[in-house]
């Protein structure tokens, strides 16, 4: 008799933008169906990634206010019971939370599986109460996706080594090939500046936009008139941040060489026409947004934060410093703009066979789905 | 529109030469600086540097040091100061000199253990947005007897540390945590604690420069502290940094309590006023790099000093002033705390304050 597929439903709280959403999604498109359905839940709304989920992904918006909104657990519980769910495959600790409280009082049988991408483990390694307890009675395999994430729940939270397993996130290559490039010189009236730049980051403290633009203000006059900054993101998700940035920017005269354009559903396009990247986070998990400058042949100058800059330190993809230090960015950048074009090029192409090699979203599928079959043979 | 703030200052620091420096700011210390620097030649691992300023001693500190150089493995580079400096500017001077990627702070009456400079490198090496690790230390007498105490729990900080893998910088703001000689710092944490304010060394409420570079380091990344005793601590009656034990604790806590019984009422204030206006600096310092989060946090600590500073006219007004600030947690949550707490309701009930200017 044949096994039917293992059916998973991917869960996070809503489909904004953002990495831990944005990785489900990949997650979900990744899969083979062959072994595995897939079904995606938003818990608490939808977003502007629902376009980018694939047809046979059937999603759920359950509109939940609270972790414990006993209706919704109800809902969630109800649900995972009629689809037939093998595995509910969370995504971010707000989302894991209400998985295992259902699980806890018993309204969902499936097994759970966590993906974990906290981005502020440098500022919050506790693993109290509200963090323990649903991941040793609510959890039972847990993905980190950088090393010190899966080093914190052995050690700090006490989850058995083999329940914890290093997932890097990866990106689908696809796509960024074949996209129109937007003139970005002109969309923005940019001039003609030698080298425009690009920042993929909401004007969030975590991305830490000061840091760049000082970094952007200690250049040489001469090299700072050779580039222009674009920043997509959103200015609405913190806007005292925002706020405080937009000052810094005019104190450093620098308000006609950076340019925020806000959110943008056409990433891969503005990518596609820009010279290089630049990334200034002070701390992150992945950053996804790495695998995108190097998924579109960018250079690019990154703050070494998070298990993706770490895995490729060694590999000539980008230049990468220190986080919040200003003078190494700034150095970076001066470094980025005194390569020839060539040299550019080179390293843009370099970014690209290094996500093909190793961070191409099939092989982060087929690893998740050996730990879903482990986690089957393990509870059977 | 151009902002109505002025610029920004534009700070250059040179970028690092070498891996690591160990900063030693001497003062008349030749009864102990040959066991310190022995202590060095037996690390397991090496600094490349050790940078001395010495503050125009007046034993033979200068003499051993320069007979150390001769032979040390490492660079040793001495200045001598014409003039005496003091503490906090002496170390402002080493730290400035120092070339290294991480810097490892020194007293020049400690032991230090011999996995002291490479835990501590470890720990600032494996993630870079560590600006500070600190440990805890051995309490040791002049002699160099251990007196089976430890340096946290003696400074009623081992509660707040022990069960705290990162230090935020709102606790360094609320008091001082940490000694310079159990820390070594990331080379952008000193370029952003550097220069010194001089409001740090205003003598009503001086801040030293450890307690200064440990709020910057916070603010500005991530500060570690490690739970094992990393150093022998010495403890003598010259020695800068204070750490009273036995009988010298008695009397300090004699002498606080007397003065929050019988102490001129307006003597707390000019102290709270200080150090408010370090706070402030810090929080100006902090938010020029950016750290808009956590220069606000910096200035909420040194409001709360202005508002300890400002004392309204009734008892009743007074009193519910401290326990409003104590609900917002503007006390620390130990038992120095819960001490500064019961001070000023005391302070708060005593007759004789003066009307408040309205």
């Amino acid at each position: 008799m044949t096994r039917r597929p293992l059916r998973v439903m991917m869960t996070t709280d809503t489909l904004d933008l953002g990495g831990a959403e944005q990785v489900a999604v990949d997650v979900a498109n990744s899969l083979d169906r062959a072994k595995v359905e897939v079904s995606f839940c938003a818990s608490r709304s939808g977003g502007p990634l629902e376009s980018m989920l694939v047809d046979d992904v059937e999603l759920r918006i359950l509109g939940r206010r609270a972790t414990w909104d006993l209706a919704k657990m109800v809902d969630f519980g109800r649900l995972t019971r009629e689809m037939g769910i093998d595995i509910v495959h969370s995504h971010g600790r707000g989302s894991m939370r209400f998985v295992s409280v259902c699980k806890v009082l018993g309204l969902v049988n499936a097994l759970h599986l966590f993906h974990d991408h906290f981005g502020r483990l440098h500022l919050d390694r506790s693993a109290g109460l509200r963090t323990r307890v649903p991941l040793h009675r609510g959890v039972d395999h847990y993905i980190g996706v950088e090393n010190r994430l899966c080093r914190w729940a052995i050690d700090a939270v006490g989850l058995e080594p083999d329940r914890v397993d290093l997932v890097r996130s990866g990106v689908d290559v696809s796509r960024f090939d074949d996209v129109q490039p937007v003139d970005l010189r002109t969309e923005f009236g940019l001039g003609d500046p030698e080298l425009v730049l690009v920042m993929i980051a909401n004007y969030r403290p975590q991305k830490d936009h000061p840091t760049l633009f000082r970094a952007l203000a200690e250049l040489e006059a001469e090299d700072r008139e050779r580039l222009r900054l674009v920043v997509v993101g959103s200015s609405d998700a913190d806007p005292v941040y925002f706020r405080g940035c937009m000052d810094m920017l005019e104190r450093l005269d620098l308000s006609h060489a950076v340019h925020s354009v806000g959110v943008r559903d056409d990433v891969p396009a503005l990518l596609a026409g820009a010279d290089a990247a630049v990334f200034s986070s002070k701390n992150e998990s992945g950053p996804l947004v790495l695998l995108e400058y190097m998924a579109s042949r960018l250079p690019f100058v990154a703050t070494e934060t998070g298990e993706i800059a770490h895995a490729v330190r060694d590999d000539g993809v980008g230049i990468l410093v220190e986080p919040r230090d200003f003078l190494a960015l700034s150095d970076g950048l001066r470094h980025l703009v005194h390569m020839s074009a060539d040299e550019r090029s080179q390293m843009g192409d370099l970014g690209r066979t290094v996500v093909e090699e190793r961070f191409e979203q099939a092989h982060v599928a087929r690893r998740i789905e050996g730990i879903y079959e482990r986690l089957m043979q393990r509870e059977r | 529109m151009r902002s109505s703030r002025p610029p920004l200052p534009r700070p250059r620091f040179p970028p690092a030469e070498v891996d690591l420096s160990v900063a030693l700011a001497t003062y008349n210390g030749e009864r102990w600086i040959g066991s310190f620097l022995d202590s060095l030649l037996s690390q397991e691992r090496f600094p490349d540097e050790l940078v001395i300023q010495d503050d125009a001693s007046t034993d033979g500190s200068v003499s051993l040091i320069r007979e150390f150089a001769s032979s040390a493995p490492f660079d040793v580079r001495i200045e001598v100061n014409e003039h005496r400096v003091g503490s906090t500017a002496n170390f402002a001077l080493t730290l400035g000199r120092c070339r290294g990627r991480f810097i490892a702070l020194a007293d020049q009456d400690d032991v230090w253990y011999p996995a002291k400079l490479r835990r501590l490198i470890d720990e600032l090496s494996t993630d870079p947005t560590i600006t500070m690790v600190f440990s805890d230390a051995d309490l040791i007498d002049e002699s160099g007897a251990p007196l089976g105490r430890r340096l946290w729990s003696t400074r009623r900080v081992a509660g707040a540390l022990r069960h705290r893998e990162v230090v935020p910088e709102e606790l360094f703001a609320k008091r001082a945590l940490t000694t310079g000689c159990t820390m070594a710092v990331r080379r952008r944490a000193v370029a952003a604690a550097l220069p010194f304010p001089v409001e740090l060394d205003d003598p009503v409420a001086p801040m030293r420069h450890d307690r200064w570079l440990s709020m910057i380091s916070a603010a500005v990344g991530t500060v570690r502290s490690l739970p094992e005793p990393l150093l022998g601590f010495r403890v003598h009656p010259s020695q800068e940094t204070g750490v009273l034990v036995g009988s010298q604790l008695t009397r300090a806590f004699g002498r606080a309590t007397a003065g929050v019984l019988t102490a001129p009422l307006d003597q707390g204030v000019a102290a709270h006023l200080i150090r408010a206006a370090q706070l402030e600096t810090a929080a100006d310092r902090v938010d020029d790099l950016g750290g808009f989060e956590e220069a606000a946090t910096l200035r909420a600590v040194a409001a709360h000093h202005r508002l300890r500073a400002h004392r309204p006219d009734g008892p009743r007004d007074r009193v519910r002033q401290v326990v409003d600030g104590a609900q917002c947690g503007a006390y620390s949550r130990d038992a120095l705390g819960a001490a500064a707490m019961t001070a000023d309701v005391i302070r708060a009930l005593r007759p004789g304050h003066a009307p408040s200017e309205r």
